[in-house]
């Protein structure tokens, strides 16, 4: 480092601070990580490879891929969790986010009015519980239920929504676009956010809507968006609550998804082994899905900073 | 894409050098010697004892809770403090192998029959055998039979029932008498209640039989013998390693029930009674229904209507019904195990369960002469003793009790019939994919169980 | 589309910013702002359902929760069931006060820690940068399921049982979450500001105070929001962790109402749910006037 000529010195010692203070800033989640959250998740990777019952760790036998193989090749119930989450997850991604973004679009105005339609259409997603899934059962009724009453107004006979098995997770999809609230106010803080003069001056220039929307909006917009979707992803893969609540996974096997999987095999069958085994399949399929989002939002995703995902 | 396998790699090694030592030491607490202090003679310590228990109680009922805890403090100067953590039902079996794993269970916790042999498989609470043979005030034989073998594991008494109950037929009066039909006899027959069943169904708005919430067919424990029993058939053999519900008995009477729904259409299909909140039963919009005694505070509370209970109709082979319920037990963490026994000898005597579940309506006692203290109550229906009367005479206790895949077997069970009763599949069908199913889930623990 | 309006509205409002053309525009704008009403009323109305249902369970009495079809208005109205929910059973003041102690602390936590893990993330250069994000989001693909046990055997091992300290002390070590929410607000302030500065010798962490923090107000009042409501919702933790009944909070004590066979005062639960969310929503609508606020803010700057 001494043989480094005077000139250089100051901008390598520059980058070299940076990459300390990168550390100070990381720290407290570094330490928190090692302390907290890296070591339970490092002991649920070696469950998986154990026949734990999540009680007597001394009983435990190390099982090798066991748990993997009987899961991939033995278990047609987890084929059919995973094939009924990918289904939830691709709905309410989908449908959800895009929903969300129209809505804080439309709110992302002073009008009269606006803030109580923020609230009221944030005011679901923390709203829940036992007894909003019961509001909700009442919703999907397929005699006197809201939904099918709205859809008989227009010539529509309802499905039987929860009590079939091909409408019980349309139904579960349905339920979580009621939960767009957290998304809009994402997304309203990413409007909110852009600066105003440049669409100040895209509009000096002429610009038309569409294009100021397609040039500025969503460019500008497109990390916060990038975050809805990458978390909806997660969020979604990993959705139980509902499902414990409304449906236990019925009928039949129309609404058994992972996690619901991994929380029975843990607590109910006592197969703690097995479940964590579960639970790092369903991280693998998260995780690639992270990936190719990240590597794909190359392509859309624009930061004003110039960096790259 | 290499920085996807450089920030794998570097995932695991990191996660490995730094954190094996923090995870191994958080996965591995030191098994703990179950050494209950059962034998040795309890000798007066001048030190106070504090108990902590996990209780299942809602809010409503802690009080009542307390009342006793201060009752028996009172009597007990030597406990200084009687500390219970109140989960949900559902949360209290999540949390309990969690308490477990870290060796911080409570004293004394609550335990379904159904979680009863697999936890004490896994050694999550002592046996009391020892406590009962020593404590001759505590009269184990005043408890119904058929509730303490819920909790016997490898010959020995684990825990003690508190509740017992079977199933028999609740009916709605009000549906009766502006039918102007007679009530539920005790003669009846399954095709006596069938045709009332049918002369008592309007259409999509009241239904004949409701079922047991919102299971028409169903084989949860106490559910799964009182459907078949009456034909003379069975869900398991006895060792629990086998499902027979394809014997000619059972199969008949699980078509007999189906057709309930798809035939005669007196009973709901499930997303009907599902949009009712807590089922069409309770909201008046049914005329029967399978009515366990733990069933009736919650319709004394919600019912706008006059009901009854009669006796489980009789069967082409006679009567025969299910039952089912919960008790307590003293864990292998606690350091107090004598003062624990103590505590759930008087909790579980004839006047602590009179107290606590007889006189208070709660629910059926688990001992036969604290049962007329429930019979009395407000919380027990005029003609409840036959409750009592399907305990002494008909009443058997729903397997499984006996496997360590008790919860998944029943999962299994359930896939299946929901969708005989959606209409998706024909009893025969679910009868056959149940066994093929259910038999190697079975087998399984069966091995389980073997090697210990 | 949507940024003319706003602009409009306030140039109505506040003579001061008028620009001349947009006032031309004024019908145009007036259907405009019909058209979104229409969109989003018919919506609103739907969404409005869970605090109405919740509303009209709260002053019910017993017998009529669960009659079918439902009541929507009572008779009679039972406004006391706010006072018995509230006092008769459980200690909800005490729930309360527990429960405001650790959500004040786990909102300045999280906002610190994550602010500045952020940063690191989003502004700062260093090698392996990128292996600490995946981590980062790494820990949020795990459902908790798995994790719960051991790392509830970890924190008995630090005898942190029957206290709040699982709960208040992780959220000052950083929340995945967070850190990835404001790393994307972050990454989107141009470079050159911090750059400029940079050269005049400004240290990394005036850059963030002064420049990276003021230009991300909407971001964070949204991390202030989410964080008052998660830990104000906060169930699971405080479930397994807290035993002691006075230790307990709000989200669990109002779980506590449930019964296992059907024992539950839905009454009551709506009703003390009910006071529950009152202040998140106060919550909710004081943050979100820091979002119109961030126009202006990001607008003098940008």
């Amino acid at each position: 480092m001494q043989t480094i000529i005077p000139s250089k010195r100051r901008s390598f010692s520059l980058k070299q601070r940076e990459e300390i203070d990168f550390y100070l800033a990381i720290g407290l989640w570094l330490i928190g990580f090692i302390l907290f959250t890296g070591g339970p998740i490092l002991a649920s990777l070696l469950f998986s490879f154990t026949d734990w019952t999540g009680v007597n760790i001394s009983k435990a036998k190390w099982v090798g891929l066991a748990n993997f193989h009987q899961l991939l090749f033995d278990d047609k119930l987890f084929w059919i969790a995973t094939r009924n989450t990918f289904y939830y997850s691709f709905g309410s991604v989908i449908f959800g986010t895009l929903g969300a973004f129209i809505i804080a679009l439309l709110l992302n105005q002073k009008l009269p009015g606006s803030t109580l339609l923020r609230v009221i259409y944030y005011l679901p997603s923390i709203a829940s519980g036992v007894a909003i899934s019961i509001l909700w059962l009442w919703l999907f009724n397929p005699q006197s239920g809201l939904i099918n009453y709205t859809l008989s107004l227009v010539g529509i006979k309802g499905p039987m929504w929860l009590g079939s098995q091909q409408w019980a997770l349309p139904a579960l999809v349905l339920k979580s676009l009621w939960g767009i609230g957290a998304n809009m106010v994402i997304l309203l803080a990413g409007l909110q956010g852009i600066p105003v003069p440049l669409y100040e001056a895209a509009r000096i220039d002429g610009a038309s809507k569409w294009s100021e929307f397609r040039n500025i909006t969503v460019p500008m917009l497109s990390p916060v968006l990038f975050f809805v979707l990458v978390i909806s992803t997660i969020a979604s893969f990993q959705i139980f609550t509902d499902v414990r609540v409304m449906t236990q996974g019925g009928p039949g096997t129309a609404t058994y998804v992972i996690v619901y999987f991994i929380y029975q095999t843990a607590f109910e069958y006592l197969k703690m082994g097995y479940s964590s085994a579960l639970a790092w399949l369903l991280f693998l399929i998260i995780f690639i899905l992270t990936l190719l989002q990240l590597w794909g939002s190359r392509r859309w995703v624009y930061y004003e900073s110039g960096e790259r995902t | 894409m290499q920085k996807q396998n450089l920030s794998r790699r570097k995932f695991l090694q990191m996660a490995g050098v730094s954190l094996a030592g923090t995870a191994l030491l958080a996965a591995c607490p030191a098994p703990q010697a179950a050494a209950p202090a059962a034998g040795g003679a309890a000798a007066p310590s001048t030190a106070k004892t504090t108990l902590t228990f996990g209780h299942t109680w809602e809010a409503a009922f802690q009080a009542h809770q307390k009342e006793f805890d201060d009752k028996f403090k009172a009597k007990h100067p030597e406990i200084e403090a009687l500390n219970a953590t109140y989960n949900t039902w559902g949360d209290h079996n999540q949390i309990v192998p969690t308490w477990a794993a870290a060796n911080t269970l409570p004293d004394i916790i609550y335990v379904h029959g159904r979680y009863a042999f697999p936890w004490n498989h896994e050694g999550i609470l002592i046996s009391v055998n020892d406590f009962i043979d020593k404590d001759t005030a505590f009269n184990v034989k005043g408890i119904w039979e058929e509730a303490l073998r819920l909790y016997s594991y490898n010959g020995k008494q684990y825990e003690i029932p508190y509740d017992h109950g079977p199933i028999i037929m609740g009916y709605n009066k009000d549906l009766f008498d502006a039918a102007k039909m007679d009530y539920p006899s005790e003669t009846w027959t399954m095709d006596d209640m069938l045709e009332a069943a049918k002369k008592l169904t309007k259409g999509d708005t009241q239904w004949g039989y409701e079922g047991y919430y919102d299971t028409i067919v169903g084989l949860g424990n106490e559910q799964g013998i009182s459907l078949v029993g009456p034909w003379g058939g069975e869900v398991f053999n006895e060792a629990e390693d086998k499902i027979v519900l394809d014997s000619a008995e059972s199969s008949a009477a699980l078509k007999w029930w189906a057709d309930l729904i798809h035939v005669h259409k007196v009973s709901p299909m499930p997303a009907q009674s599902q949009a009712v909140p807590n089922g069409p039963w309770v909201a008046g919009m049914a005329a029967m229904f399978s009515l366990a005694s733990w069933g009736t505070p919650t319709l004394i509370q919600n019912a706008k209507f006059k009901w009854d209970v009669a006796p489980w109709p009789k069967g082409p082979k006679g009567q025969k019904t299910g039952s089912f319920g919960s008790g307590f037990g003293i864990t292998r963490d606690s350091k107090n195990a004598d003062a624990a026994w103590t505590y759930l000898a008087e909790y579980l005597s004839k006047e602590g369960m009179e107290f606590m579940w007889g006189a208070s309506g709660r629910g059926s006692p688990a001992r036969k002469d604290a049962y007329p203290s429930w019979l009395g109550s407000s919380g027990a229906p005029e003609h409840a003793k036959y409750y009592q009367d399907a305990l002494e005479n008909y009443a058997v206790t729903g397997h499984p009790y006996q496997t360590l895949a008790g919860g998944e077997i029943l999962d299994v069970f359930n896939r299946n019939t929901q969708l005989v009763q959606t209409g998706d599949m024909k009893v025969e069908e679910a009868i056959a994919a149940m066994i093929k199913d259910g038999t190697p889930v079975l087998e399984d623990a069966a091995k389980k169980l073997k090697s210990g | 589309m949507r940024q003319t309006l706003t602009s409009d509205v306030r140039v109505t409002k506040d003579s001061g910013y008028t620009i001349p053309w947009h006032q031309r525009r004024k019908t145009r704008q007036t259907i405009q702002a019909l058209i979104v009403y229409a969109l989003l009323l018919p919506g609103a109305i739907i969404f409005l359902f869970p605090l109405v249902w919740m509303l009209s369970t709260a002053v019910k009495p017993e017998n009529q929760i669960f009659l079918f079809p439902p009541k929507w208005i009572p008779e009679p109205i039972l406004w006391s069931n706010f006072w018995d929910g509230w006092n008769k059973f459980l200690p909800f003041n005490l729930f309360l006060r527990n429960t405001l102690i650790i959500t004040v602390n786990n909102i300045f936590g999280n906002l610190v820690s994550s602010c500045l893990a952020a940063y690191g993330f989003a502004r700062l250069r260093a090698r392996g940068k990128n292996i600490f994000f995946m981590l980062v989001l790494g820990t949020m693909l795990l459902p908790n399921e798995v994790t719960i046990i051991p790392q509830y055997v970890l924190f008995s091992l630090l005898k942190w049982n029957d206290s709040w300290l699982p709960l208040m002390v992780p959220p000052w070590f950083g929340w995945p979450f967070f850190i990835f929410l404001l790393r994307q607000f972050f990454m989107n302030i141009p470079h050159e500001l911090d750059e400029a500065a940079r050269l005049d010798g400004a240290s990394s962490w005036r850059i963030l105070w002064n420049i990276i923090l003021p230009l991300s107000k909407p971001a964070i009042a949204s991390v202030v929001i989410f964080a008052f409501i998660g830990n104000w919702n906060n169930f699971l933790a405080p479930l397994i962790y807290i035993r002691s009944l006075d230790r307990q909070v709000l989200a669990v004590g109002l779980n506590m109402f449930r019964g296992q066979y059907g024992q539950t005062n839905f009454g009551y639960m709506m009703a003390v749910a009910l006071l529950v969310l009152m202040p998140v929503l106060i919550v909710f609508f004081v943050g979100q006037r820091v979002f119109i606020q961030g126009i202006a803010t990001s607008g003098l700057k940008g």
